[in-house]
C-alpha cells in the first residue's frame, strides 16, 4: 500500500507541474508576442513602424472590453453606480477573481470612472 | 509754483516805457501802436498757453504722487510677506530636523500613500418553497455582504460571509420553536498584486475547481439551488495561491492560470474509512479528541492544486472558455490515502441572449476499507433571454429562460438525476425574481424529488 501511496505521490506531484508548466508556458508565448498592451502606453520611437496588416488592427476600447467581459457572469453594473474611487477597489477584486489581464482591468476601470456616479 | 518771466517782462516793458517816455512822447504813431498791439496779443497767447502747459503739469504731477503711494503700499506688503516666508521656512527647517531625529523601523513602501478605500458589495435573497408532499413556505432569507479593503493600489482584503435565518433554536415537544442566525465566512483573502501577470491570494479562498465556486453568488445563479455534482469537491479551502492572466493577443482573448496549495479534506476521526471524509477540512486548532490544542489539520501534507482556462471572444457576448482544473493529496491522517478531483468547465455565449455553460467533475478518493472510489457528474446548462425575439413587449423582454441538467453517481451504487426548467425577471440589473421547478430522480436522498422554487435576489 505504501508503494501505491508513493506511486501516486509521483503521479499528484506529475499532475501539478503539468498544470505548472502549461500555465508557464501559455504565458511566456504570450509575453513573448508583446500581447500586453497596456491601454496608456506610448508607443516607442525606436521602433519599426507596425506592417499595414498590424496597424488596421483596432485596439479594443474599455466599452468594448466591459461589454466583453463583465456580462459574461453577471448582469452588467453601470458606471454611475459607484464612486470613481469605488470602482478601482470593485475592479481590483474583479481583476482578481475573474482572472482579468492586468490591461484589460485597467481599460475597464478608465472606462467606468469615465462616468462614475458622484 | 513756476515763475511766469513773460508776464513780468511785458509789465517791466510796460512800466519802462512809461517812465522813459517824455508826457511829450505819448503821441505814437499808428503803425507803432498797432505793432505794440500785435506783441501785446502773441504775448496773450502765449500766456494762455503756458498756463495750459502749466495745468498739464500739475496733473501729472498728481499721478506720479499716486503711482508713489501704491508703490509704497506694494513694497509694504512684499515685505510684510517676505516676513510670513522666512517664518514658514523657518518652521519647517526645525520640524525637518525633528523628522531627521526619526528613524524609519521597516521599510517603506513605494507608491502614493492614503490610497486606502473600503467598499462593501454582496447580495441578499429570500426564498419560497414548496417540496412534493409537503407543506409550503418561506425557506430562507440570506444577507452575503462582501467587504472589500483596497489598502494600496495592489493590496487588497476581501471577505464575503453569509448571514443566514435557520429555524428550531429551541426544541419544544415534537416541534422546533424560534429561530438562530447563522453567520458563516465563505471566503477571507489577502490579495497581493506582484505585478500584471502574478497575483498571490493567501487565506480562506474560493477553489478553482472549475469556475463555479468563484462565480455563484445568490445573485449571479440563474437558478437557485447548486448543480448535485458540486457536491463532490470543496468550495473553499485555507492555503495560498499563485494566479493571473496573460492576454493572447488584442481581441480581449486570454490564457488564465491558477496553482495553490490547501489543508486538503480531511478525515472526520482520523481513520481512511470511506464515510469518515471531510471535504472542506479541519482549519485552525483541534478542539476535542485525542489530541487538543494541535493543528487541526492532522495530516501532514498539504493539497496542490491549479486550473488552467482559456478564454477568446470574437466579439462583444460572443466568446468560449474552457478550463482544465484539479486538486490531489492525502487525507488521512496517516498520509496514506489520497483524494483527488479534475474538473473540465466551459462556457459559451453566442450573443446577448445566448448562455450554455457546464462542468464535467470526477474524483478519486482512496479508501481503507472499499478501495478507490471513483464518484462523478455533471452538469449543463443553458439561458435564454426573451429579448431576443425583438418582440418590443417591455414584459417579455425582461424575462429569461433557463434549464439545466444534472447528474451524480457517488461511486457507491448511489444516484441521481435532475432536469431544471425556470425563468429569470429582471426587474432591474440587480434585482432579479427567479423561479424554478426541479425534477428529481435517483436513489440519492435529498435531490430525488420535485420542487418548486422562487427566489427574490439583490446584488449590490
Amino acid at each position: 500500500m505504501r508503494c501505491n501511496t508513493s506511486r501516486e505521490s509521483s503521479l499528484r506531484l506529475g499532475a501539478s507541474l503539468a498544470l505548472l508548466v502549461a500555465a508557464i508556458y501559455a504565458a511566456g508565448s504570450a509575453w513573448g508576442d508583446g500581447a500586453d498592451a497596456k491601454p496608456d502606453a506610448k508607443p516607442d520611437p525606436k521602433s519599426e513602424p507596425a506592417s499595414p496588416k498590424k496597424s488596421e488592427k483596432k485596439k479594443l476600447t474599455g466599452a468594448e472590453l466591459y461589454a466583453i467581459h463583465c456580462n459574461r457572469c453577471h448582469p452588467e453594473r453601470y458606471a454611475t453606480e459607484f464612486t470613481a474611487a469605488q470602482w478601482k477597489t470593485i475592479m481590483t477584486h474583479m481583476r482578481v477573481r475573474a482572472n482579468l489581464p492586468a490591461g484589460q482591468a485597467k481599460a475597464i476601470l478608465n472606462f467606468l470612472q469615465g462616468d462614475s456616479g458622484k | 509754483m513756476k515763475p511766469h518771466l513773460p508776464l513780468l517782462g511785458i509789465c517791466a516793458l510796460t512800466c519802462g516805457l512809461g517812465l522813459a517816455l517824455p508826457p511829450g512822447a505819448a503821441g505814437v504813431t499808428d503803425d507803432e501802436f498797432n505793432a505794440l498791439k500785435e506783441l501785446v496779443t502773441k504775448q496773450g497767447q502765449r500766456l494762455d498757453q503756458l498756463e495750459k502747459a502749466h495745468d498739464q503739469d500739475q496733473k501729472t504731477i498728481e499721478q506720479d504722487q499716486k503711482v508713489h503711494q501704491q508703490d509704497q503700499q506694494e513694497i509694504l506688503r512684499l515685505e510684510q510677506q517676505m516676513e510670513t516666508t522666512q517664518k514658514t521656512a523657518t518652521d519647517a527647517q526645525q520640524k525637518a530636523e525633528a523628522a531627521a531625529q526619526i528613524q524609519p523601523i521597516h521599510p517603506i513602501p513605494e507608491g502614493p500613500a492614503a490610497s486606502h478605500q473600503f467598499t462593501m458589495v454582496g447580495d441578499a435573497e429570500v426564498q419560497f418553497g414548496k417540496v412534493d408532499s409537503q407543506h409550503s413556505g418561506f425557506a430562507l432569507a440570506d444577507f452575503a455582504p462582501i467587504f472589500l479593503f483596497r489598502g494600496r493600489d495592489n493590496v487588497l482584503f476581501e471577505a464575503g460571509f453569509d448571514v443566514t435565518l435557520q429555524n428550531g433554536a429551541n426544541v419544544t415537544g415534537t416541534h422546533d420553536s424560534g429561530s438562530s442566525t447563522s453567520v458563516s465566512m465563505s471566503f477571507a483573502t489577502l490579495d497581493y498584486l506582484f505585478n500584471d501577470y502574478v497575483t498571490f491570494v493567501g487565506g480562506e479562498m474560493l477553489l478553482p475547481l472549475g469556475t463555479y465556486s468563484e462565480r455563484n453568488a445568490g445573485w449571479l445563479n440563474k437558478i437557485p439551488l447548486d448543480p448535485l455534482a458540486r457536491a463532490l469537491v470543496p468550495g473553499s479551502g485555507v492555503g495560498v495561491q499563485l494566479r493571473g492572466a496573460v492576454p493572447v493577443n488584442d481581441s480581449g482573448a486570454s490564457v488564465t492560470y491558477a496553482v495553490y496549495a490547501d489543508n486538503g479534506p480531511s478525515s472526520i476521526d482520523g481513520s481512511a474509512n470511506s464515510t469518515n471524509i471531510d471535504l472542506g477540512g479541519n482549519v485552525g486548532i483541534l478542539n476535542t479528541g485525542n489530541h487538543p490544542g494541535t493543528l487541526a489539520n492532522l495530516h501532514g501534507d498539504p493539497s496542490g492544486g491549479g486550473r488552467v482556462g482559456w478564454f477568446y471572444p470574437w466579439k462583444a457576448h460572443y466568446d468560449i472558455e474552457l478550463g482544465l482544473s484539479g486538486q490531489s493529496g492525502t487525507w488521512d491522517d496517516a498520509d496514506r490515502r489520497l483524494w483527488s478531483a479534475g474538473v473540465f468547465d466551459g462556457a459559451l455565449h453566442l450573443s446577448p441572449w445566448i448562455e450554455v455553460k457546464g462542468e464535467y467533475l470526477y474524483t478519486w478518493e482512496s479508501t481503507s476499507d472499499v478501495g478507490t472510489i471513483q464518484a462523478h457528474g455533471w452538469w449543463l446548462q443553458g439561458a435564454y433571454k426573451l429579448a431576443g425575439l425583438n418582440l418590443d413587449l417591455p414584459l417579455i423582454n425582461d424575462i429569461e429562460l433557463v434549464g439545466r441538467y444534472d447528474d451524480i453517481r457517488d461511486g457507491m451504487g448511489g444516484h441521481a438525476d435532475r432536469y431544471t426548467a425556470g425563468y429569470v425577471y429582471y426587474l432591474s440589473n440587480t434585482l432579479l425574481f427567479e423561479g424554478d421547478y426541479f425534477f428529481g430522480s435517483g436513489n440519492l436522498e435529498g435531490p430525488n424529488h420535485n420542487e418548486l422554487l422562487f427566489q427574490l435576489s439583490y446584488g449590490f
